[in-house]
């Protein structure tokens, strides 16, 4: 496999490395929702490379080497030896919808040779569970699904995705790695503490928390942040995500972050259904513990990568839009962890979002995350 | 010199390509990062503090819940009527004890919390408690004593309680607690004895009652058959004893069926004795007594029950009638034995009460009969079996004044039954109310159509008198055969007064108003009490036949009958002989002055045709009228 890297600014247009002897099969690529709007970048992009793949989003944040910019769109181009690609995308009509929307997905990727599957969703508007639960429904637990939601800074409001057009609202991609020589690694931590009491998630609709120990969340939030933080609200309340119990399964980690506010109704809404019924427990984190489980995910990735490959490794780092707010300037800290753990071989990439898609360690299953640092490493073997 | 990685990082990024370090856009940085850190760790102090608040909240919450568990908890261990204490596993030391539990140590819980069995209790108490708790607890299986005597407490040793204690183990496994329950169960013991008695025993008498002695009549025949012995079966009734309640009334007549019990008991001399109803006794003798130790204890019975009985002022006379059956040759099952116990009864009964029977196979044959004619006796009267016969009643000179009617049976297969056989069965099974309005209105009926004005006398039953409404069913008989009410004469005997005396009286005064006269029959016999004659105005008196058939040979039956006229000739009551057979009763009747006179010298009772000539009846223009 080789690399194309390539960024783009305001200033100075595009600037990139070596061109590719070969026309590259993909091409991935994150930038703001203002800088992706339009579709100006897609369309150079497009005529860079007429031939390939090219699938972007919208992001709360691009990672490009050691570096987080807001403003710089970053992109690669990946050239794969003996590795098939096949790209579907579809407009996501309802909420409710996703779950099959991941079903007709998996269907149109399913092969005997589909290597993994990397996703890239709106990420407002659909319910990320259903989606990958819908996916791994169709594939079974043996496909590897990672990706993420797209993100929209820390406004919430509107998130693009594009998939060989101009990034759109409501649009889901999934990519299919075809192959014996892919490889597919991930690691996935996020660095959590779950502190405070548990709690009874006394009334909820879907990702809707009408009333936590039959007090509105707004209130407990606004209480825990201070009036001012609460003010900045849903942003601000990515500092406090909800740590969900499973009773059936103790060990699936479920942690739900804060998307949307309704003030006057005194409800939140979370970037996953949170049960009714349930117990929930308040989370925290501080910047070192942070930054090691960015490390933790790093190393599982690393780990899980197998050791003869041929060419260039693909590391896209797939962070929660809330551990930037908690981090703030040192946000680098994890992702020099990740990197630490990685070695310098790897050329990194990747974007802040709404939800991290990645089977964690616990269970091995594939799910949608909030709060947490997935990695996800592609390469080929040596033939 | 080692500068903080941050730092590094912000000088970096505020330095140009040259090397120039932009001041402004460094102290940006590094403001925004004292900034985020500040408010970092302004968030966390919050976080800590609203979470220690809410931890000690909960915290509260939760303690205040426990609090009140173990309040409730409290409330019923102080208030459950069963003791209840705990201990320290390790040295007995008394650490709980209810309320119950005060009671049952007798003494205040103050005393008793923190101390040791070995300061409460004496030596050698402490010493089995010790041993008790050291076994529980070395081997961690709970203790269970049922119903033993209380050991401890105030109570002494008249209480029976069940007790557990078990041992309750700390956190680490360790032993900790002992926990023992004592409940006082005396009551319940009591209670089931109580119930079994009643069970067993009669509640008047407190004799054991028909199951019980079903039970040992069983029981007796098992160990019989295993040890080849004869035992005595003997079934006894109390005569005459309804009459006791219906003269005095039930209180006084329980009272006498009390001491009769009594003395059975005392005579019986430690045979089983059981009452398994109203006036019927059963006694099982011992094994292999003999026949005429049996007759001996029997007889004893009988005199016993005999004598005078005296409860609160109240005399009474009661008899008693004893009838045996004997194991293995009367019966060799429990159902035999009794049946034919109560033959011998019957026998006795029938012989004039007061007596002891041993069973005859003969006995068996005629209660079955008995029993046959009883039954047969209900169809009679559906299959009109039953006839009325009519026995003229005339002056001593002869003129026909009137006649009795008397029922008869004439049974499809055996023939005319005498009536002092059926009479008494109809009597036992009420029937004879039924019969004897049928045979009223019959006899009214009857004379009704004849043209000459004469009496008919019809007996009543004392059953009638007990039972229904019999004066209204007079009253309906003489409006519906349209006999005037002077010419019909009721018969009674004493035996309708010996009952409720009070009750008859009035109905005899009420039949009386009505123009129907009321005659005493059977004088002379049974009590023939003066004071009947003084109490009702009777209009006649009928001498029993027994002192006229023994005019000729007895002297004394001349004198009664001469008393008896005498007497009711000074209470200015005609009397009748029954009875008159020979010209020469009739003599000696007329000579005393007898009024009037009936028996077969006058004719016998007949089907009233024979006796139409009498009643005014020309035959020959009734048969082709």
């Amino acid at each position: 496999m080789q690399i194309q890297y390539r960024h783009w600014n305001a200033a100075h247009g595009w600037r990139g490395g070596n061109a590719l002897r070969e026309p590259p099969q993909l091409v991935l690529y994150f930038g703001s929702r203002e800088g992706l709007a339009g579709g100006e970048r897609y369309r150079e992009l497009r005529n860079f490379y007429p031939d390939s793949h090219v699938v972007g989003c919208s992001t709360g944040g691009q990672i490009h080497g050691d570096d987080i910019a807001d403003d710089v769109i970053v992109a690669v181009a990946l050239h794969f030896a003996t590795t098939q690609v096949r790209v579907v995308n579809e407009t996501i009509e309802s909420r409710a919808a996703s779950r099959l929307c991941g079903m007709r997905f998996a269907r149109q990727l399913a092969a005997p040779d589909l290597a993994g599957v990397f996703v890239l969703s709106e990420g407002l508007s659909v319910n990320g569970s259903e989606l990958i639960a819908g996916m791994t429904e169709v594939l079974g637990p043996d496909v590897l699904v990672t990706g993420g939601l797209a993100g929209d800074g820390t406004r919430m409001e509107q998130t693009l995705v594009g998939a060989d057009g101009e990034p759109q609202p409501n649009r889901i991609a999934a990519i299919g790695f075809y192959g014996a020589s892919f490889r597919f690694a991930h690691g996935c931590a996020g660095g959590w503490d779950v502190f405070g009491p548990r709690r009874k998630v006394t009334k909820s609709d879907g990702p809707v928390v009408l009333e936590l120990d039959g007090e509105p969340p707004v209130d407990l939030y606004t209480r825990y942040l201070g009036e001012e933080e609460a003010a900045a609200m849903p942003g601000s309340g990515l500092a406090f995500p909800l740590r969900i119990h499973d009773e059936a399964e103790p060990e699936r980690q479920i942690v739900r972050s804060v998307f949307a506010v309704d003030r006057d109704a005194g409800t939140l809404t979370f970037g996953g259904d949170i049960p009714e019924g349930c117990t929930a427990q308040l989370m925290r984190a501080n910047f070192d513990s942070l930054a090691a489980g960015a490390g933790e995910a790093g190393r599982q990735a690393r780990n899980a990568l197998a050791d003869e490959i041929a060419g260039d490794k693909l590391a896209i780092l797939v962070s929660c839009t809330g551990r930037r707010k908690v981090m703030g300037q040192r946000t680098q800290d994890e992702l020099d962890a990740v990197a630490a753990e990685l070695g310098d071989d790897v050329t990194r990439i990747g974007f802040y979002s709404y939800g991290e898609i990645a089977p964690p360690a616990a269970t091995g299953r594939c799910e949608l995350h909030n709060q947490t640092m997935t990695v996800t490493v592609i390469a080929e073997a040596a033939a | 010199m080692t500068m903080h990685r941050l730092l590094a990082r912000q000088l970096r990024q505020s330095t140009d390509e040259s090397g120039q370090v932009d001041m402004t856009r460094l102290v940006e940085l590094v403001s925004a990062a004292y900034e985020e850190s500040d408010r970092d760790r302004r968030r966390t102090d919050r976080a800590i503090k609203l979470m220690i608040e809410e931890l000690e909240q909960t915290h509260k919450r939760a303690e205040q819940d426990l609090l009140r568990a173990r309040e409730f908890l409290d409330s019923i261990i102080e208030n459950i009527p069963i003791a209840v204490f705990a201990k320290d596993a390790r040295d007995s030391r008394y650490i709980l004890l209810n309320r119950a539990g005060e009671e049952y140590y007798g003494m205040p819980r103050e005393e008793m919390l923190g101390k040791t069995p070995e300061q409460l209790f004496p030596d050698d108490i402490a010493r089995v408690v010790h041993e008790q708790d050291r076994r529980v607890v070395d081997s961690g299986t709970p203790m269970v004593l049922e119903g033993h005597l209380l050991e401890v407490g105030v109570h002494g040793h008249d209480r029976v309680v069940n007790s557990r204690k078990l041992l309750v183990r700390d956190g680490n496994g360790a032993p900790q607690y002992l926990v023992g329950v004592i409940e006082d169960v005396t009551e319940r013991i009591t209670n089931e004895a109580r119930i079994s008695h009643l069970a067993h025993h009669d509640a008047l008498t407190d004799l054991p009652n028909r199951s019980a002695f079903n039970e040992a009549l069983t029981e007796r025949l098992e160990h019989a058959q295993e040890a080849s012995t004869s035992f005595a079966v003997l079934s006894l009734d109390l005569d005459r004893f309804k009459d006791v309640n219906d003269v005095f009334g039930h209180p006084v007549g329980d009272m006498m069926m009390r001491a009769a019990a009594e003395r059975l008991v005392t005579e019986a001399d430690g045979a089983f004795v059981a009452r398994i109803g109203g006036d019927e006794f059963m006694i099982l003798m011992p094994d292999d007594i003999r026949r005429e130790d049996v007759l001996s204890l029997a007889e004893r019975l009988v005199e016993a029950i005999g004598t005078e009985l005296e409860v609160d002022d109240y005399l009474s006379h009661v008899g008693l009638s004893v009838g045996i059956a004997v194991y293995p040759d009367d019966g060799v099952d429990a159902a035999t034995l009794l049946a034919n116990a109560d033959s011998a009864l019957y026998r006795a009964k029938r012989e004039g009460r007061g007596r002891v029977c041993f069973f005859e196979t003969e006995m068996d044959r005629e209660l079955r009969d008995r029993r046959l004619l009883q039954h047969d006796l209900r169809q009679a009267m559906e299959q009109n079996q039953l006839l009325v016969y009519f026995q003229p009643q005339a002056r001593m000179d002869g003129e026909i004044i009137g006649f009795e009617a008397l029922v008869r049976w004439n049974h499809p297969t055996r023939g005319f039954v005498p009536p002092d056989q059926f009479i008494p069965l109809a009597e036992e099974n009420g029937l004879i109310i039924e019969i004897g309005e049928w045979v009223l209105r019959e006899a009214c009926r009857e004379a009704a159509s004849w043209p000459r004005p004469l009496q008919v006398a019809v007996n009543l039953s004392p059953v009638q008198f007990q039972a229904g409404d019999l004066e209204r069913s007079i009253h309906q008989i003489l409006l519906e055969t349209g006999l005037a009410p002077t010419r019909l004469e009721v018969e009674i005997t004493e035996g309708v007064l010996i009952g409720d005396f009070t009750r008859a009286l009035s109905l005899l005064r009420r039949l009386k108003a009505l123009g129907i006269r009321i005659a005493m029959d059977d004088f002379g016999t049974g009590y023939s009490s003066l004071s009947y004659l003084q109490s009702f105005p009777f209009d006649k008196i009928k001498i029993d036949r027994s002192f006229i058939l023994n005019l000729e040979a007895t002297p004394q039956s001349a004198e009664i009958v001469r008393a008896v006229l005498s007497l009711a000739h000074a209470l200015q009551i005609p009397v009748v002989a029954e009875g008159v057979e020979t010209e020469a009763q009739r003599a000696f009747l007329e000579g005393e002055a007898c009024e009037e006179m009936q028996g077969y010298l006058i004719g016998r009772p007949e089907p009233i045709e024979r006796y139409f000539d009498l009643i005014g009846i020309n035959v020959e223009r009734r048969r082709y009228a």
